[in-house]
């Protein structure tokens, strides 16, 4: 018998079931480590006295730019603890944790916020419970909404940094241009529903006019769940619905204030003072916005300010989100640390002195708050931006953290529904479903996955 | 039994040429030939059962478990074959997958063919020069070819609606043309080897048949169909397994451009695998999908062979 078919086949199969099968298993090789130097369940320690430590973090701010000043101060403390890192983007970096838990190789510390931190890897019981840390006398002056948000059932996952407040933002010299100034608050930096209409229509026609040189008022992104968080926000703020109900066991955008507000996102893009675009992420819709083809952000914060300052050629004028009793409700992003549970204890407590010195030592935990370019989860900090260069440029900023809302984040069901959120905004945009059907879906869907 | 007596020797002589080879040669020294024979191919062996037969297995043994992240899993049976096939994401995943091969296969192999049938007899220079330019979307990264098609189609300031006249149509964010982007992405990707391969084996067609052909007048259709088609076929058979694989395969493409939307438009399994893996860290049906792809493929490509009608691979 002729073996070479039955073994090109055979072949064929082989690699594809070995692309399929790299993904899933507790030891299947993953390409995390990197720069890692110790796999985890090793001990880690060089000698008796040494611990070794990996650290993955997500670009937060210039947090990762600084680590390594960070981790020499931390080690003129405690020389004993040897901390090396590495920067995982968020393209690919939840792909790389992954894989890294599947096979074994975790770092033993991860910068990222309570979505991923508690939400995702927390709830799947890879993560070690900080509850000891939380209950030192330094953890007391953390706000309630913000320790509520980093535990599951009683269990910390997460210890806090810094946090801020998510944001829109607003070519002001085209707003000037368009007439359109008129429609926003600028000492509270508010503007009602109304008034948001009012402005986009308004830079509509001045686009036609040809007296702006924008190409679209808006873009409302939704190829991907990157910066999700903005297009949830508008919806949520245009007639003050909620993304979850108030114990977070149900999504509610089904809510009579969601479709209202979806319904008018949908006219608004029919009439040409926004855009959708099915193909955009907040990325690129950030892109879009730094290179003025288009007038307003739906996804900024200092981060963002800072990462795009180069190439806006123009003011972007920090706003909140447009609602209908012109109090906007922000969604809070807060970032800080968590522990993988590697099994070894000696790793654990020397990731937690870490944890204490970046987070809780007044000196290095400030200038590591100003890294992430945020604001202090700690309130005895004050304003840690006062009397800096910085001052001016982080007071509108702060001023969005008067408007947080209620945290959801954490709901259930959370990376399902992320996907069947942007899955929803593209069925409303292309017409593929009209939005009560659409909404109707989503809702469902997302609810089946709250367990 | 006299006649089996007498031709027993005479059938058992082969096997005492086979032996000739080692005639004189002491068994340690065979012994030793032979144990280094197999250390050379240990390094080849131990790849191939580690990164392919091993994870094989895995993938088979894990689309029986239901298993989230850090989870050891717990079998399910056939469970996730059967929510495969209630699954509307994977089924429309199954259709676009299908799509993507019934066109990009023949497309790319008949474009290649014609491109190599053009090139194949130009100046070295010239067909190097041609070989190059064709190559070279292969040899460049994908995120780069992404990154430019990602320009050419964008709705705002993209190339391709500049010129067309198309301004403020998304390409990639409609129903209507995303999945045909991807397809046009991928053909321009996946045409280089082919041509460089056709360019090689149309070189190595016997000229004096094609010369005998000729003298005899056969036309240049006649030439190609009944001279050059059937020497180039091997190739052309490889051709078409390995396109057939990437286009099964097709991942990056749709991560990178359309992340499977709009609505499901771009979604292949493959991309599907990675979602389910990745985004919802459901590793059993994920692995499910692998091994159902898999099938698929050897399907496919068994098709191919039994079509082409040889065995040459």
């Amino acid at each position: 018998m002729n073996m070479r078919k039955p073994l090109a086949l055979l072949l064929a199969a082989g690699l594809t079931l070995g692309l399929a099968a790299c993904g899933g298993g507790a030891t299947t090789e993953s390409p995390s480590g990197g720069s890692s130097e110790t796999p985890a369940g090793s001990t880690g320690s060089g000698s008796a006295e040494t611990v070794s430590l990996t650290l993955w973090t997500y670009p937060v701010g210039s947090f990762a730019d600084n680590l390594d000043a960070t981790i020499a101060a931390f080690n003129e403390v405690h020389p004993e603890i040897q901390i090396t890192y590495e920067t995982i983007d968020y393209q690919n970096g939840d792909t790389r944790v992954t894989s890294a838990i599947q096979g074994g190789s975790t770092p033993d510390l991860i910068f990222e916020g309570p979505e991923r931190l508690v939400g995702n890897w927390g709830r799947s019981g890879v993560m070690v419970d900080l509850s000891d840390l939380w209950a030192e006398d330094a953890a007391s002056d953390i706000s309630a909404g913000i320790a509520e948000s980093s535990q599951l059932d009683g269990a910390y996952y997460m210890y806090p940094l810094s946090v801020t407040a998510h944001s829109m933002a607003i070519n002001y010299e085209v707003f000037e241009a368009a007439g359109a100034l008129q429609y926003i608050d600028e000492e509270t930096r508010t503007w009602t529903t109304d008034g948001f209409v009012s402005a986009m229509a308004a830079i509509r026609d001045a686009i036609a006019a040809g007296t702006v040189n924008v190409i679209t008022p808006g873009i409302v992104y939704c190829g991907g769940q990157g910066g999700d968080q903005g297009t949830r926000a508008l919806v949520n703020n245009l007639y003050s619905g909620y993304f979850t109900n108030e114990d977070g066991t149900a999504y509610t955008a089904d809510s009579a204030e969601n479709i209202q507000a979806l319904e008018l996102l949908k006219t608004m893009v029919d009439d040409g003072s926004l855009d959708a675009n099915t193909s955009f992420v907040a990325s690129d819709e950030l892109q879009a916005f730094a290179n003025q083809t288009c007038a307003v952000t739906f996804c900024w914060n200092y981060s963002n300010y800072v990462q795009y300052a180069e190439q806006t050629q123009f003011t972007p004028y920090v706003m909140a989100f447009p609602s209908d009793d012109g109090v906007p409700e922000l969604e809070m992003g807060f970032y800080g640390l968590g522990i993988f549970d590697n099994g070894d204890e000696a790793k654990i407590e020397a990731a937690k002195e870490f944890i204490r010195f970046v987070c809780n030592d007044e000196t290095q935990a400030v200038e590591c708050v100003k890294q992430t370019g945020f604001f202090p989860v700690h309130e005895n900090f004050g304003d840690v931006y006062a009397g800096t260069d910085e001052e001016e440029t982080k007071a509108p900023f702060a001023l969005m953290s008067t408007y947080l809302g209620r945290f959801y984040n954490l709901t259930p069901g959370w990376t399902e529904q992320r996907t069947n959120w942007w899955n929803m905004l593209q069925q409303i945009f292309t017409d593929a479903k009209d939005v009560q059907t659409a909404v109707t879906d989503y809702v469902t869907a997302s609810n089946a996955n709250i367990g | 039994m006299a006649q089996n007596a007498v031709t027993a020797p005479a059938e058992r002589k082969p096997k005492k040429q086979r032996q000739s080879q080692f005639s004189g040669m002491s068994k340690a020294l065979i012994r030793r030939e032979t144990i280094s024979a197999y250390l050379f191919l240990l390094p080849s062996l131990i790849f191939f059962v580690g990164f392919v037969v091993i994870p094989m297995v895995m993938c088979v043994v894990y689309s029986f478990l239901d298993m989230g992240l850090g989870e050891a899993g717990t079998f399910t049976g056939l469970s996730n074959y059967v929510r495969m096939f209630q699954d509307p994401v994977f089924i429309r995943g199954f259709w676009n997958t299908v799509i993507i091969v019934v066109v990009a296969v023949p497309t790319v192999t008949a474009f290649s063919l014609w491109v190599g049938s053009a090139i194949y007899q130009m100046k070295p220079f010239t067909r190097s020069f041609f070989r190059c330019v064709f190559y070279l979307p292969v040899v460049t990264g994908t995120v780069a070819v992404t990154v430019v098609w990602k320009w050419i189609f964008n709705a705002y300031y993209g190339v391709l609606n500049q010129v067309i006249g198309t301004t403020g149509y998304n390409w990639l964010g409609e129903e209507r043309t995303a999945l045909a982007c991807i397809i046009m992405i991928l053909f321009t990707t996946s045409i280089g080897q082919p041509i460089v391969l056709y360019v090689a084996a149309l070189g190595n067609v016997d000229q004096s048949l094609i010369e005998a052909a000729e003298v005899d007048g056969a036309t240049k259709l006649q030439v190609f169909w009944k001279i050059k088609w059937p020497q180039i076929m091997p190739t052309t058979l490889y051709i078409l397994v390995i396109t057939t694989i990437n286009s099964f395969q097709c991942f990056a493409l749709i991560q990178l451009l359309t992340s499977g939307g709009p609505n499901h438009a771009t979604d292949t399994i493959m991309y599907y695998i990675f979602d389910t893996v990745y985004r919802y860290n459901d590793f059993g049906y994920a692995n499910a999908m692998g091994v159902v792809l898999a099938l698929i493929i050897a399907v496919f490509s068994a098709l191919q062979f039994k079509i082409t009608k040889t065995d040459n691979g």
